[in-house]
């Protein structure tokens, strides 16, 4: 009776509301559309596990910087990776990270998967999205790599009702770096040399993070994480891929290093791959530098939240000796981070790039002198900041964000001086250190005369500078140990704070000597890190997240020694 | 269902009727109050000639001159009327003091007796919660009602959460609202609480699944007040109320806070004085360290704004304040028609400042007879109006515990005071308040029906009712721009959103009652749709020249224009059919049938079908226990029934993307898929989609099992009476989005029918009635209540998502909310019980010991396990209430058992977890050498025993005994010659003791954490009644 009044099929058919399915995204504008949203995960970085900036991955288990904060536990989380020994299975944001590549892993295979199924007519892009897609995907997986070591791989080829089936070991070491270089290689192939768009990648980005990819697989590593053999071809073609983008002509050291870390001279001559910021585009607070939003100072223009902060033995780094050389071994006899005194010895002008410090210009303003006053907790993590992710309160990038502070200042991943260095490390290892010599000079003179804006009120310089080429035979001797030693040197300052030099370490297989021997004289400076240890075989690299291990009902295997 | 409608209908046809030659007689049965009693029995004496009272307690009975009308009511004496030639109304009092069992009650589209009752239902005496201020009902419901377990706080504007009988999804657990009879998931904080006339709560499935797709977890059905035929009257009544914020948490003060500073660096071996505030004259001693004198700086800025204060800033968000309630109803009951209309005002300024709530309601019910009675059209409407502060009261509070106490609220110069070098970013409380005060949301809601009742024939009757529940919220604010200690943004913003959603509610119900001999039969058919919609929309802009809210349009902004919207759509379709029989009044069955079907579910699996039935033997109608003088009343039921819940996303069962142009990602990751492609760093960027959900076409109804056995008694001529109820409730297919493997990325995430609970437990009221003589009247009424709950299925993929180590310690045969962590141990008080410990990175004197539960040596995860849940453990309520001639008396006392997470102590008990905020004043009585008696670990400002990890430190015995209601009124209506029906006068006390455990270290066990505090409430009002 009631049956009449209601047709009850249809009251029930209730259309879904302001989404989409996944046919609907077929068309070639929705698929360029999913290669947009690729590329968008690159920008979706957040200070909770950042992965786009890798600093408290690379720059704070480096021993380049403290954690910094209110203290141990302000983001206790990174706190346990700084001390390494407190680090934890269950470290819930290694579980985030690791996700969040994913993420980004994802889309791409996603977009890929659309791509390769519609044809060059509907798609005259098809093969230069492919490349690019895999460009991204190779990006993803690399940062997964040298984060977690083993990780399971997956391509667009696969459904993912099969992902529970694959494990992080179903791939060999090599074998997943060979797929990682695979989805360079590709890009490298079909991408075009330039691009009009300058947030996609280009030919030469791809043949530069190839060669990135390359030489980290060139050093070959046990199952314990030591290295065991140095790969003699690959370090032949690290060198190749950087002479090929030496001598496309496109990149240069841009003439000085500040141009680097200002927002008015991004998309620059020494970018070959950066992360894309925005603001004012119409998204609630801007697509901004979110990885880096805890890292302002604590004074009124900023006001938070003080992470990041260089530890002395990173400043140390920076003294030079009378020659105008950084001191490899000496260098942390004195603690000038200590005693604030940049006068009495000489300074790599890097230094004042990199950090902030109690009476120096913040970010290059002279009338902007950081104070003590600005860091938050000195009693534990003494009154330096970090400063290449930063931007001055007044910068057009600049954006408030309360609490945090963001700015849409892109973000380097790969600068033109990465792959001198790289190629100089190549030659080293391949036993032409004197090919190595003019690369780390070319890079020892652009930080030389990069002074300009390391100015104090009065116009005298902010310290005391003293850069010096190496010049074998008058202030060095440039024996391939020597050599090894000076590009060693010249990579941690160079890239000092952008968050890969534990990367580097692991890499060199001297992450344990070198960590353990920070941690035993900078815990008598800082108390955080009392407990502080590496253990060798274990920690170069995360454990595999307990919950993925868990997630994947064991098919996960864990790393050494976790 | 076609079925079910040819049953009725060859039902129908199968019955006749036999009519007498003799004249009709109407009449009115009233109890000694002159209140309408429905359900009494009116039979002519030796003959079959037999009717009942309607719910105006009206009958029509058709008898001759000579002829007797007999009046039964069960628990009242019989009343026999004689029929005279002059007879034509026949108005009939019946004493039914003490005798709670007589209720009638609403239980599913229909009204029953409550000795007919089988299904555990409980009635809450409204008389006992009128009076008290809450602002809504169901918070004055606390503790009163056996098996309903309400958590709520003390905001004015907050709600109250309700669980019945244990936790029985892993989803929304909230039960069924059904307010004169149009269900809605809302609760009932939006009602004028003297409107309400009865509440009634269904509490097993054997009851509820009437109810069917909502009706899981339990129905609350409330009655609003209607006009009484024959009856007119207006009610008053008025109070006020003083509250107070009871017990503030204890913090350091500025000096306290200096001292506990140099106490955790010297602790350390740092140099006290390496910090940007505090200096200290001490002895620069470490072995020996002597305190002097704690030096102050001029200003705690660089700039020199702000001269160090001794701020306690509990004091400064806080306030005494007033809450006025005001409400008055017309009501006029005639032949033809009744009508009532109220209106209602609510105001609570609440004890955080500017944390005000006002509510303005008003009701209209009305019915009119026609057709000869048979039609009855009338509707219930209710409009509420809730202006409420959105102050960020949360932050308020949670700021006032960390903000230090050397900081001024106000600079020199009259600006705000906030945190100096050192200190936590977090917020000048009073600011947060001061500049969010004109900062409001307009709320409304309209809930009703319309309705007709048709008597097709005597005893059936037809009920059509189109009933809407819409509710809409406009909010417009404004965020100033602000300089406060480090703290700035230079940006203003106006922002302004609306929502709007709703239901229309359609129910069409048939229902027959037959009664024959010793036969009693009742049959209900009826049909339910549903469609709900929901859709909002918000923009704001930045750059406006003035910060007033008077201007603050969007129009006045000129940066930073963003807007978004969104919206929803599901409905629901429902049959329904149940036969309630009873025979001589002795043995009761009833049987229900509900099939529903949800949008939410695919096309397959969008209906479920869900059986009830329970039976009923009044053991006291029995001979053999009619001998036992003592017992007036005995009845056995049992129950089973089952459930479903269809309570998650609208779409959850489609693969689905969105096109997500930018999200804020202040507090978590962005989502979005638009990027700057170009390189330009700002204007308008390329977007794509992101992928939110994988569906699942297989997706069902969640469904609920379960078995009541209960027992109601009356002893002592009904003196004593009493439930108890237990009850085996199984939950199976479970809605849930489990957390997922990760290589699965973005839309990951599935709704699947994954995980079967089980709660048993018992719930049981226990009243006492006595009138000691004509003056002195006692009420005792306790309620006592408890339940177990366990996860007993999950998938092993899932198992992780829920706490345990994913292996061998798992969810399963444990409590829901099971709380997984290390077991705190005590501190380490001796070097020697430190090196014979367990390795464990950080440990030392004075540090957290961890025990080391799987004995390998070492703390590390391994080492954790299940350490309690937060499922009370019981729950008790105790009502006393004393009539002496004109006075009137009571308190309500409420109890809880459970274990509580005091997160609070991170800040009350470290100075190492966060070393810039403000701390605890257990602080102070932290271990050390000198005070090795303290379990509060020894101060440090660096925390390398990581001491914030999840432990049993954390947790707290939370167990609160709470005066909720102590109660004085004086009635005065013999004072006045008018005819008053009713003048009282009352004051009444809430919340004016707690009573806690001695291990629980916050102010309040029932608030552990970030919630806003339970005021203590005096209050003073009038009832009167023309």
């Amino acid at each position: 009776m009631f049956t009449v009044l209601i047709s009850c099929k249809k009251v029930l058919d209730e259309p879904a509301q302001g989404v989409v399915s996944s046919e609907d995204l077929g068309t070639p504008e929705n698929i360029d559309k999913m290669v947009i949203a690729a590329y968008s995960a690159l920008g979706n970085d957040h200070y909770t596990s950042p992965y786009s900036s890798m600093w408290p991955y690379g720059s704070v288990r480096g021993g380049d910087t403290y954690k910094g904060g209110d203290g141990p536990g302000d983001l206790s989380e990174f706190h346990l990776f700084e001390t390494f020994s407190l680090n934890r299975v269950d470290n819930p944001l290694l579980d985030q990270v690791w996700f969040r590549l994913y993420v980004g892993i994802g889309r791409a295979n996603d977009a890929l998967k659309r791509v390769n199924e519609i044809s060059d007519v509907d798609f005259p892009k098809k093969a230069e999205r492919q490349a690019e897609l895999r460009f991204l995907r190779g990006h993803f997986y690399f940062l997964a790599k040298i984060l977690f070591k083993y990780v399971p791989y997956l391509d667009e080829n696969m459904e993912k009702t099969t992902y529970n089936t694959i494990s992080n070991r179903a791939l060999p070491d090599a074998e997943l770096w060979a797929k990682i270089t695979d989805d360079f290689r590709a890009a490298a192939n079909a991408l075009p040399e330039s691009q009009a768009e300058s947030g996609r990648v280009s030919k030469f980005a791809a043949k530069a993070y190839l060669a990135k990819v390359l030489l980290y697989q060139a050093y070959e590593q046990g199952e314990d994480h030591q290295v065991t053999s140095i790969n003699a071809s690959k370090l032949e073609e690290v060198n190749a891929l950087a002479d090929e983008i030496i001598a496309s002509g496109k990149y240069s050291l841009t003439t000085d290093y500040a141009n680097n870390f200002l927002a008015t001279t991004q998309n620059g001559p020494e970018s070959i791959f950066a992360i894309q910021y925005s603001k004012d585009d119409g998204t609630p607070k801007g697509r901004l530098d979110y990885g880096h939003a805890l890292n302002y100072p604590m004074n009124q223009e900023y006001g938070c939240c003080g992470f990041n902060i260089p530890s002395h033995d990173l400043i140390n780094a920076f003294k030079t000796d009378v020659n105008g050389l950084p001191q490899f071994t000496t260098y942390n006899n004195v603690d000038v981070a200590a005693n604030l005194d940049f006068k009495s010895s000489t300074f790599d002008p890097r230094m004042d790039h990199t950090v902030a410090r109690p009476g120096a210009p913040y970010k290059y303003k002279t009338n902007f002198i950081f104070q003590r006053s600005w860091s938050r907790a000195p009693a534990i993590y003494d009154s330096f900041a970090s400063m290449k992710e930063t931007v001055l309160p007044e910068d057009p990038s600049f954006q408030k964000v309360p609490p945090f502070i963001g700015s849409s200042k892109n973000w380097e991943i790969i600068r033109y001086a990465d792959v001198l260095l790289w190629k100089a490390e190549a030659l080293i290892e391949l036993n032409r250190s004197l090919e190595a010599l003019p690369l780390i000079n070319q890079i020892r003179n652009r930080a030389n005369t990069s002074t300009a804006l390391l100015k104090m009120a009065d116009g005298s310089a902010t310290s005391n500078y003293n850069v010096q080429l190496y010049q074998p035979g008058v202030n060095s001797d440039w024996t391939q140990a020597y050599a090894r030693a000076a590009l060693r040197f010249e990579r941690r300052l160079e890239f000092a704070t952008e968050g890969y030099h534990f990367f580097d370490l692991v890499r060199w297989g001297i992450a344990s000597q070198t960590m353990n021997a920070y941690f035993e004289i900078e815990k008598r400076r800082v108390a955080h890190l009392n407990d502080a240890r590496f253990t060798k075989g274990r920690d170069e690299y995360f454990p595999i997240p307990l919950n993925q291990i868990n997630f994947s009902s064991g098919l996960y295997k864990q790393n050494n020694g976790w | 269902m076609k079925r079910i409608f040819l049953f009725f209908v060859l039902l129908l046809s199968a019955v006749g009727w036999s009519f007498g030659q003799v004249r009709p007689l109407s009449g009115t049965v009233t109890d000694k109050a002159s209140t309408a009693l429905e359900g009494v029995t009116v039979n002519v004496v030796g003959t079959k000639t037999t009717t009942m009272t309607d719910q105006n307690g009206q009958f029509r009975i058709e008898a001759s001159t000579g002829q007797s009308l007999k009046f039964f009511y069960v628990g009242a004496e019989p009343v026999t009327f004689p029929i005279d030639a002059s007879t034509r109304n026949v108005n009939v009092q019946m004493d039914i003091s003490s005798n709670k069992l007589e209720e009638v009650v609403v239980t599913g589209y229909q009204t029953e007796r409550k000795k007919d009752i089988t299904g555990a239902v409980n009635v809450v005496d409204v008389a006992d919660i009128k009076d008290i201020p809450t602002g809504n009902p169901t918070k004055a419901l606390q503790g009163r009602v056996p098996g309903v377990l309400i958590t709520t706080d003390g905001s004015p504007t907050g709600g109250a959460t309700v669980r019945i009988r244990g936790i029985g999804t892993l989803g929304n657990n909230d039960p069924l609202y059904v307010i004169d009879g149009v269900p809605t998931k809302s609760g009932l904080e939006q009602l004028n609480q003297n409107d309400i006339e009865s509440i009634q709560v269904l509490k097993d499935a054997s009851s509820a699944t009437i109810y069917g797709s909502r009706a899981a977890n339990g129905v609350v059905i409330v009655t609003t007040k209607k006009a009484k035929n024959g009856f007119s009257k207006v009610d008053v009544n008025a109070s006020t109320s003083i509250q107070n914020y009871a017990t503030k948490l204890k913090t350091l003060n500025a000096e306290e806070r200096g001292r506990a500073y140099w106490l955790a660096a010297v602790n350390d071996g740092a140099n006290p004085n390496n910090n940007q505030i505090y200096q200290y004259d001490w002895n620069n001693d470490f072995t020996n360290p002597v305190l002097n004198r704690v030096l102050l700086p001029e200003f705690i800025d660089a700039a020199g704004t702000m001269p160090p204060a001794d701020t306690y800033w509990y004091d400064e968000i806080s306030q005494q304040s007033i809450i006025q309630s005001y409400d008055l109803s017309l009501s006029n009951g005639g032949e033809k028609g009744n009508s009532l209309f109220s209106l209602g005002y609510y105001d609570n300024k609440g004890i955080v400042k500017e944390s005000h709530s006002q509510k303005y309601t008003a009701r209209f019910n009305s019915d009119y007879k026609m057709l000869n009675n048979k039609l009855t059209i009338g509707e219930n409407f209710s409009a509420s109006y809730i202006k409420n502060a959105l102050i960020p009261a949360s932050d308020i509070l949670f700021a006032s515990l960390v903000q230090q106490p050397i900081v001024p609220v106000h600079t020199i110069d009259g600006g705000w005071g906030g945190p100096a070098a050192g200190m936590t970013d977090r917020q000048n409380p009073v600011r947060l308040i001061e500049d969010n005060r004109d900062n409001k949301s307009y709320f409304f809601r309209l809930f009703g029906n319309a309705f007709a009742n048709y008597d097709v024939l005597p005893g059936l009757t037809f009920r059509t009712s189109i009933g809407i529940d819409y509710n809409g919220t406009y909010q417009r604010t404004l965020k100033k721009s602000y300089t406060s200690g480090f703290l700035a943004d230079p940006a203003n913003q106006v922002f302004n959103g609306q929502v709007y959603q709703g239901n229309i509610i359609w129910q069409n119900t048939l229902n027959y009652k037959l009664e024959k001999g010793k036969h009693s039969v009742e049959f209900l058919a009826g049909h339910e749709y549903i469609r709900n919609i929901n859709q909002e929309f918000s923009a704001s802009r930045q750059g406006l020249a003035l910060e007033n809210i008077n201007y603050a349009y969007l129009n006045a902004g000129s940066t930073n224009t963003l807007n978004g919207g969104s919206g929803a759509a599901y409905a629901l379709l429902s049959y329904f059919g149940k036969v309630n029989y009873v025979l001589a009044d002795k043995y009761i069955a009833s049987v229900t049938l509900r099939r529903d079907g949800s949008s939410r579910f695919g096309a397959e699996n969008r209906y479920g079908t869900f059986p009830a039935f329970s039976l009923g033997w009044r053991l006291s109608e029995e001979a053999f226990i009619k001998q036992l003088d003592f017992i007036s009343d005995l009845k056995l039921r049992y129950g089973w029934g089952r459930s479903g819940n269809q309570d998650i996303p609208d779409n959850a069962s489609l693969s689905l993307y969105s096109a997500i142009y930018g999200v804020d990602p202040t507090w978590d990751f962005d989502r979005g898929s638009a990027y700057d492609i170009n390189g330009g760093g700002t204007g308008q960027l390329p977007s794509g989609f992101t992928m939110i959900q994988q569906g699942n076409a297989a997706l069902k109804w969640e469904s609920l099992q379960e078995s009541n056995f209960g027992v109601d008694f009356g002893l002592f001529n009904n003196k004593l009476t009493g439930s108890f109820d237990y009850f085996i409730k199984k939950t199976s297919d479970i809605l849930i989005s489990p957390a997922f493997l990760a290589v699965l990325g973005e839309g990951g995430n599935r709704f699947i029918n994954g995980a079967s609970l089980q709660n048993k437990g018992l719930d049981a009221i226990i009243s006492y009635d006595t009138k000691l003589n004509d003056d002195l009247s006692l009420n005792l009424t306790g309620n006592f209540s408890l339940y177990r709950n366990k996860v007993t299925y999950l998938p092993k993929e899932v198992l992780a998502s829920y706490p345990g180590n994913g292996t061998d310690k798992t969810i399963l045969g444990r409590a829901v909310n099971s709380y997984f962590g290390y077991v705190a141990d005590g501190l380490f008080t001796s070097q020697a019980e430190v090196e014979a410990a367990a390795e464990q990175p950080g440990k030392g004197l004075g540090r957290i010991k961890y025990r080391d539960l799987n004995g390998d040596g070492i703390i590390n995860d391994q080492d954790r396990d299940f350490i309690g849940s937060n499922s009370p453990r019981y729950a008790a309520g105790l009502n006393v209430s004393l009539n002496y001639k004109n006075f009137d008396f009571s308190f309500f006392l409420q109890g809880l058992n459970v274990n509580v997470v005091n997160d609070f102590k991170t800040y009350t008990d470290f100075s190492s977890l966060w070393t810039g905020t403000n701390w605890g004043s257990r602080t102070l009585d932290a271990w050390s050498p000198s005070n090795t008696g303290s379990s509060i670990p020894a101060l440090t400002l660096v925390d390398r025993n990581n001491e914030g990890r999840f432990s049993t430190y954390f947790i707290e015995n939370g167990s609160y005994l709470k005066l909720r209601n102590l109660q004085i009124g004086y009635n005065f209506k013999k004072a006045f010659n008018m005819k008053i029906q009713n003048a009282r006068m009352f004051v009444q006390g809430s919340n004016l003791f707690t009573i806690k455990s001695k291990s629980f270290t916050g102010p309040d066990p029932e608030i552990p954490n970030y919630g806003f505090p339970v005021p203590v409430v005096g209050t003073i009002g009038i009832n009167v009644t023309l």
